[in-house]
């Protein structure tokens, strides 16, 4: 009996929770929240900590004891025992522009041709993915939704993951242009000869020159007096001259990072940073001594060579912390949209391989926003800044102990149900379970 | 026919009318007259092998119209009259050489026609009545397409070969292969020795444009069928006139040539022999080196080409890190590969084939005998070994008498250095070489003298020049060093009889400046005999390596001249050959013969762990402050305060954890050769079994995640795929050995996306089923069809002896009876499967046709149908949080183990995946957040439950005593994102562990960088190099087509 009324009751509410939830409504009076271990994501602990906060800003972060306002004047959430963190960013991620990989109607993630960097994934972003609330119960509350391929695919924007529509998301929009580096051409095919190989060095030439030839233009466009002539390709690099956009130069093998950070410098553009960088312990001095900041992509990854060690995948950013290189951790790869709720466990991984906690925590959180330049408003759980944060039963960067509780962006109290957590409910409810 | 057609022809038949043909006119008329001749040659004084090993030192060797007549020491032959006497003194004549692998004369196999944007293609397009595969094609007869080919026989002639094999290398069953002679002055029907001499396999079906095979695994059952099919036809001819299956009886007697690609293929090819009653002669890679001993064991002959790697080009640090270290170590082994056959005992012949370059054939082989070789087992490798092979030995291979007439003459031993191959006769007929006498190149002490005493003093005369010939024996060229300055440059010609020489000593000035102070100055009114040219003729006597004769200095001076080579400074001047005598010091063969291979396995001594936490995935759950020893790969007791065996070792296990080993369901790693045979929707009969890969470093890397068996299965392109290997991650072991001894057989089954080609393109839309609905009619068939087909047979069995002869044997399907065992629950089926619709489905069907689901693999609307999985008895194995990655799946929800759990199931999480594989620990772990699975119950998910599934929980999936030692020492809670292995065991081996990882990590920076500097002092030395290879990094997946793996991220 008690089966029949749950799963009449499941049902009731069913149409509404197949949705995605309604996101929270802007905060209508202060919170405070005490008791929770907090990690304020800049490797501070403060255990007994209290968080405050009103219209979506911290009005402070710190130990409980330090905590002097009337706490009358606040809805207080008791934490006690639970661990409190900035909410994670996901960089350089599909995340709704994709919904399902197979189904061609529902991916807007790679357009035609190779140089569209007047492209803009912002407005592509769907803030009514399903895949979003997955994503968010496990800590990740800001995403930068990228386009993909090509050789310019176009530019990025950051956004916060409980939002009407894109407008309504948008953090930062057109942050960043992304370029791919043309591969270095290797034999990979045994098969391949002399000839075969020189022709593919010549194309990759080939495409430097024209980039080259690109940068050269869209710099000198730049400075054309109004009334030029509207050319939407160069007048969207121009970002890139100028400092307001970052270049995300996107290599992998240690050579091709260290062409491609030298090229771009010279070729004047302001801001860079390397995303992917699978190779970047090749470079690590490079990357170092000329301050590029990287964006080291999906470490639960296999090694690139079959030589190479077993763990160096995930032993990659304990080497850049070492060298003193400043990096962030993605989630770029196979099934990287829904995959992405995973964030948390490769910043795990990390601590397992020589990060310490609150490195690792850093690295998905403070250093992310500070290269996407957002990080005045996010990123570390400091009075002033957004009230962008998790509240974890454990630790969670630790699948065995991630357990989220609550989450709040600018300070709304979002919902942590999905299509997902409704269809556990209503076949639990089947079983009576 | 064309007017330029009938031309060529009639040249052709004037090139042969215009030879010295002294044949007999056999069955052809002649246009003009005709010119026999006796065809009599003797050969005296001759160094003498009548074979490889035979030697007579002063024979003589006497042949008669094409055969050999007598052969002996010179007392012993009597030379009779009309024969045509070369003294040979000096010499050396060896028995012509036979390569068995050759595509002489016979047509290039045609590159697979089919475009890959055409459909599929499931018949043959040979019509005909032939077999129903266009790769099987034994009914080619090489004898019928043969024709002489002057070029390729010149080619081959120059190598020394007389005789050779030869076959179109195209596809799966060739047909018959035919010997012939290398002579392109007689006609086909004359050089043609063996019409039928061997029959030709391979696992790559060429040119043939027909879906089916697709995969590695697909060749070999074609092949196993196709067997079974030649002989249920030859026992039944009437149900089917199959041209194809007839040949293949016809042929079966004789020898059979299977080309492999490596040295695993060759163990394939050697096993799918022993089930067809055939033993193969097995054509290699060259790479036999790296598995001797099991290569040893299969009894066949080798088919060995000798075609070495050149160095990679090592220059760039990084770039040099992308050549796989097999590939490194394969350009340092590989001249010692025929050295290490001989020496181990493995039968083996040589073959020109593989090179791209023939004129490498003859320095190979003397690399070889660097390497260790011996000339008399080179010489029967290309000799008396072929011959035999190919039951022809009393023709070829030997010179006896009445044996044909093919035989090399040699300047010095077959495979000295300065070796040159002057003449080699195809019976009976000569066919120049080499107009050089022999390899005179080398380092000669050089003397010009005068009987003019002028010149005494002068600096270019004198005793004390060196004289350098350089080059190829063909195209020498010339370097002289005189008593003062700089070296100078001049020509060299010599033919059989006379030696020029021409040089200038004022040449030098134009070079290096340094010294031409030192060159007096003539006077103007005369020429200086120092400059202009110095011309010497003469000759050059083998017989202690000297040029002499007379000349003309400049100025018209006459001098004597000699040049007597200086053996030592000649050998180390010698670019082309190694300076060093001794044989090289190369580097260890490893297995696997990849990075982190071993010498050896690790032993099986006894381990006690001490101290640990152990998980047991058993009723005892977890035990606290516990010791586990393993001794001959079991675990042997389990309780505190254990004592060490004797000859044991300990390991602390305190803050540790100890837990059994993982058990991936589901893994496509460690296969070779294609996952899907997805050609058809049903290939029961193909066996993943057949194509274990050992070497993929993902079975290492495996280990370092604490994995220590798998579940190898076929991909899901098709509704019944292929038969899965269960096999233990036995890093160094043979595939055979991976394999777990005792376990039951498992076939993949799939449904939805996959099998209906949703997402393959246009292209792909007209394999049966393209819905749900068609594929449970594919199923529906099959079982039905194995259902009569087993009646077939029991009523066959039944049948008195007598009955049985004169009734129709039923045939052997491979496809049927994989599905029988099906029925009678000796094969356990797990399916891929997604959404609850067809996952119903097949329990529908399996309920109605008599057989059980065993396991639902991926199920990830399993949480829908649980209770009817529980019903039906299936297990399910499924990812933790995989979802939306195609339509079927966007239903998926984390918590469906959990729930699957819960409502009674038995549940496994996977892996399908080379990478997730390596953490399915923190897989397991995410169901106690998802779902709320205890940690215990999280960790069975990867261990005793997969066991279970797979029906091998009766020693492997828990810490129990008397359960295989196949344990995992981690270093923290093995659910936490925290937790890695220290140590992995397998069968009690320390198959991981960090320190032995730090130790291999060592010995490959070690042996690369060994390796590179050799490379690039071989490159210094003159050696071509080429671009560095990568691997092409390839996993295989569910849904990976063909051959080739799919590029990893």
């Amino acid at each position: 009996m008690r089966f029949l009324i749950a799963a009449a009751s499941l049902f009731a509410t069913g149409a509404a929770l197949a949705q995605v939830p309604m996101p929270a409504p802007a905060q209508a009076k202060p919170v405070l929240i005490t008791g929770a271990t907090l990690h304020v994501g800049n490797g501070t602990v403060v255990p007994n900590a209290a968080l405050a906060f009103d219209k979506g800003r911290l009005t402070y972060a710190g130990p409980a004891a330090g905590f002097t306002q009337d706490k009358s004047s606040f809805e207080t959430i008791d934490a006690t025992g639970q661990q409190l963190y900035p909410g994670l960013i996901l960089p350089n991620t599909t995340l709704g522009l994709t919904e399902i990989e197979a189904i061609r109607a529902t991916v807007d993630e790679e357009e035609v041709g190779t140089r569209n960097p007047n492209v803009r994934a912002l407005i592509a972003y769907n803030t009514d993915s399903d895949i979003l609330p997955t994503v968010r119960t496990n800590g990740v509350l800001l995403a930068q939704p990228t386009p993909r391929g090509g050789l310019l695919a176009g530019q990025s924007s950051v956004v916060q993951l409980d939002a009407w529509n894109w407008q309504d998301a948008v953090v930062r929009a057109d942050d960043g242009q992304h370029l791919t580096w043309p591969a270095m051409v290797f034999r990979n095919n045994p098969n391949e000869d002399a000839s075969a190989l020189d022709k593919r060095q010549k194309a990759r030439e080939e495409q430097l020159r024209d980039l080259e030839q690109l940068f050269g233009e869209a710099n000198a466009y730049r400075q054309l007096p109004a009334g030029r002539k509207e050319n939407l390709r160069l007048s969207s690099l121009a970002g890139i001259f100028d400092g307001s956009k970052t270049l995300y130069l996107h290599a992998d093998y240690g050579k091709e990072i260290i062409e491609a950070v030298r090229f771009a410098r010279r070729l004047g553009v302001q801001k860079l940073a390397v995303v992917g960088a699978r190779d970047a312990w090749m470079a690590l001095d490079f990357l170092k001594q000329n301050d590029v900041s990287v964006v080291v992509s999906r470490i639960h990854a296999l090694p690139r060579r079959d030589a190479d060690d077993y763990d160096q995948p995930y032993k990659l950013p304990a080497q850049l912390q070492a060298a003193g290189v400043r990096f962030c951790l993605d989630y770029q790869g196979d099934q990287e949209t829904a995959g992405s709720r995973n964030l948390a466990f490769i910043a795990g991984t990390a601590v397992n391989f020589g990060l310490t906690k609150e490195q690792a925590l850093t690295a998905v959180t403070l250093t992310t926003a500070q290269i996407m330049g957002i990080d005045k408003d996010y990123g570390s759980l400091e009075t002033g800044k957004s009230a962008t944060f998790v509240l974890s039963k454990g630790d969670l960067l630790d699948m065995r102990t991630n357990a989220v509780t609550r989450a709040f962006i600018d300070g709304r109290s979002i919902s942590l149900e999905s299509k997902q957590t409704y269809l556990e409910k209503k076949f639990r409810g089947k079983y009576g379970l | 026919m064309k007017n330029h057609t009938k031309k060529g022809m009639a040249t052709a038949l004037l090139a042969v009318a215009g030879s010295a043909a002294w044949a007999q006119p056999g069955t052809f008329p002649r246009n003009g007259v005709y010119d026999q001749r006796p065809g009599t040659f003797a050969f005296t004084h001759a160094t003498l092998y009548t074979d490889y090993q035979t030697k007579i030192s002063d024979g003589t060797l006497l042949v008669r119209d094409g055969k050999v007549v007598a052969t002996g020491p010179a007392a012993s032959v009597k030379i009779p009259a009309g024969a045509v006497v070369q003294d040979v003194a000096g010499k050396f004549i060896y028995p012509g050489l036979v390569d068995v692998f050759t595509s002489y004369g016979v047509p290039d196999a045609p590159a697979a026609a089919r475009s890959r944007r055409a459909g599929p293609q499931f018949e043959s397009q040979k019509t005909g009545a032939y077999s129903w595969n266009q790769a099987v094609h034994p009914e080619v007869n090489a004898a019928e397409l043969f024709k002489i080919n002057n070029d390729q026989a010149t080619a081959y002639r120059a190598l020394g070969f007389g005789a050779v094999l030869t076959q179109p290398a195209d596809g799966i069953m060739r047909g018959t292969a035919t010997l012939v002679s290398l002579n392109t002055n007689r006609r086909e029907q004359e050089v043609m020795l063996l019409e039928r001499a061997a029959a030709g396999l391979s696992f790559d079906k060429g040119s043939s444009t027909q879906d089916y095979p697709g995969s590695l695994m697909g060749s070999i059952a074609l092949l196993r069928q196709t067997y079974l099919d030649a002989q249920w036809n030859q026992r039944n001819p009437a149900r089917e006139r199959n041209l194809s299956l007839q040949a293949l009886s016809q042929q079966k007697a004789l020898p059979a040539i299977f080309q492999v690609n490596d040295k695993l293929s060759a163990l394939r090819a050697d096993k799918l022999g022993d089930e067809a009653g055939q033993q193969y002669i097995i054509k290699g890679r060259g790479d036999e080196y790296q598995r001797l001993d099991d290569l040893k064991k299969t009894g066949a002959t080798f088919v060995v080409p000798l075609n070495f790697p050149e160095a990679y080009d090592v220059a760039d640090v990084y770039d040099a890190l992308r050549i796989p270290l097999e590939d490194l170590k394969h350009w340092e082994l590989a001249p010692a590969n025929a050295a290490r056959l001989s020496q181990a005992g493995v039968p083996f012949v040589l073959t020109a084939a593989d090179l791209k370059d023939k004129k490498k054939f003859l320095p190979n082989l003397r690399k070889a005998a660097q390497y260790g070789l011996s000339e008399t087992a080179a010489l029967r490798a290309l000799t008396e070994t072929p011959a035999r092979l190919l039951r022809a030995q009393d023709r070829i291979g030997a010179l006896k008498p009445g044996m044909e007439a093919n035989f090399i003459v040699c300047s010095a031993h077959f495979l000295a250095d300065d070796n040159v191959l002057l003449d080699n006769w195809v019976q009976g007929e000569r066919y120049q070489l080499s107009t050089v006498p022999a390899d005179y190149r080398g380092v000669y002490k050089f003397s010009l003298t005068s009987a003019e005493k002028i010149l005494k003093n002068e600096f270019y005369i004198g005793a004390d020049m060196s004289m350098l010939i350089q080059g190829k024996p063909e195209a020498p060229e010339l370097k002289i060093v005189p008593t003062v300055g700089d070296t100078i440059k001049g020509s060299v010609a010599v033919t059989s009889e006379l030696a020029t020489i021409v040089f200038n000593f004022s040449d030098k000035q134009k070079g290096k400046g340094a010294k031409s102070a030192e060159v007096p100055k003539a006077p103007s009114s005369a020429p200086s005999p120092a400059e202009g040219s110095v011309r010497l003729s003469g000759f050059y006597t083998q017989e202690g390596r000297v040029f002499q004769g007379d000349g003309l200095l400049a100025d018209g001076t006459p001098v004597k001249w000699r040049a007597v080579r200086q053996e030592e400074a000649t050998r180390a001047a010698r670019r082309d050959s190694a300076k060093v005598v001794p044989l090289p010091v190369l580097g260890n063969v490893i297995f696997p013969f990849a990075a982190y291979g071993r010498a050896a396995l690790p032993s099986q001594q006894p381990t006690l762990i001490k101290n640990a936490t152990v998980w047991t995935s058993e009723a005892a759950g977890k035990l606290e402050a516990t010791d586990v020893l393993l001794e001959n790969g079991k675990i042997t007791r389990i309780g505190k305060n254990l004592a060490l065996p004797k000859g044991g070792r300990s390991i602390d296990g305190t803050g540790k954890h100890l837990a059994p080993g993982i058990i991936d369901e589901h893994s496509h790693l460690a296969i070779s050769g294609g996952v899907n045979e997805g050609t058809q929707a049903v290939t029961s009969e193909v066996r993943i079994g057949d194509v274990v890969d050992n070497e993929d470093v993902g079975i290492y890397r495996d280990l370092a995640g604490g994995v220590v068996a798998a579940q190898l299965l076929h991909g899901s392109a098709n509704p019944i795929g292929g038969q899965s290997a269960l096999v233990k991650l036995r890093w160094g072991a043979t595939p055979e050995d991976m394999k777990i001894v005792g376990a039951p057989g498992f076939i993949k089954f799939a449904l939805g996306e996959n099998v209906k080609q949703s997402n393959w393109g246009e292209l792909n839309v007209l394999r049966f089923p393209q819905t749900r609905m068609g594929t449970e009619q594919v199923f529906v068939d099959a079982f039905t069809r194995a259902r009569e087909y087993e009646q077939e047979w029991k009523a066959w069995n039944k049948l008195s002896k007598g009955k049985q002869k004169a009734a129709e044997a039923p045939r052997h399907d491979l496809e049927l009876e994989a599905l029988v065992e099906i029925l009678n629950k000796q094969r356990f089926i797990t399916c891929h499967s997604y959404v609850q619709s067809e996952i119903n489905m097949l329990m529908g069907v399996a309920d109605r046709m008599g057989f059980q689901v065993n396991t639902f693999t991926h199920i990830l609307e399993g949480y829908k149908v649980a209770d009817k999985m529980k019903a039906h008895g299936a297990n399910a194995s499924t990812f933790s949080d995989w979802w939306a990655y195609k339509n079927e799946v966007k239903d998926a929800i984390p918590y469906n183990a959990a729930i699957m759990t819960r409502a009674g199931l038995n549940v496994a999480i996977n892996s399908d995946d080379a990478e997730m594989s390596r953490r399915l620990n923190q897989e397991a772990a995410k169901t106690v957040k998802y779902g709320g699975l205890s940690e215990e119950e999280a960790l069975r998910l990867v261990t005793i439950n997969p066991a279970k599934m797979l029906h091998l929980d009766a020693h492997m999936g828990s810490i129990k005593e008397g359960k295989d030692a196949d344990v995992v020492l981690w270093s923290e809670n093995p659910l936490s994102i925290y937790a890695h292995p220290e140590y992995t065991f397998v069968d009690g081996r320390e198959m991981f562990s960090l320190t032995a990882d730090a130790a291999l990590r060592a010995d490959i920076k070690q042996e690369r960088q060994r390796l590179v500097q050799a490379m690039l002092a071989a490159r210094k030395g003159g050696a071509p190099t080429q671009a560095a290879p990568g691997k092409a990094q390839g996993l295989w997946h569910c849904d990976t087509l063909g051959q080739e793996k799919e590029a990893a991220q």
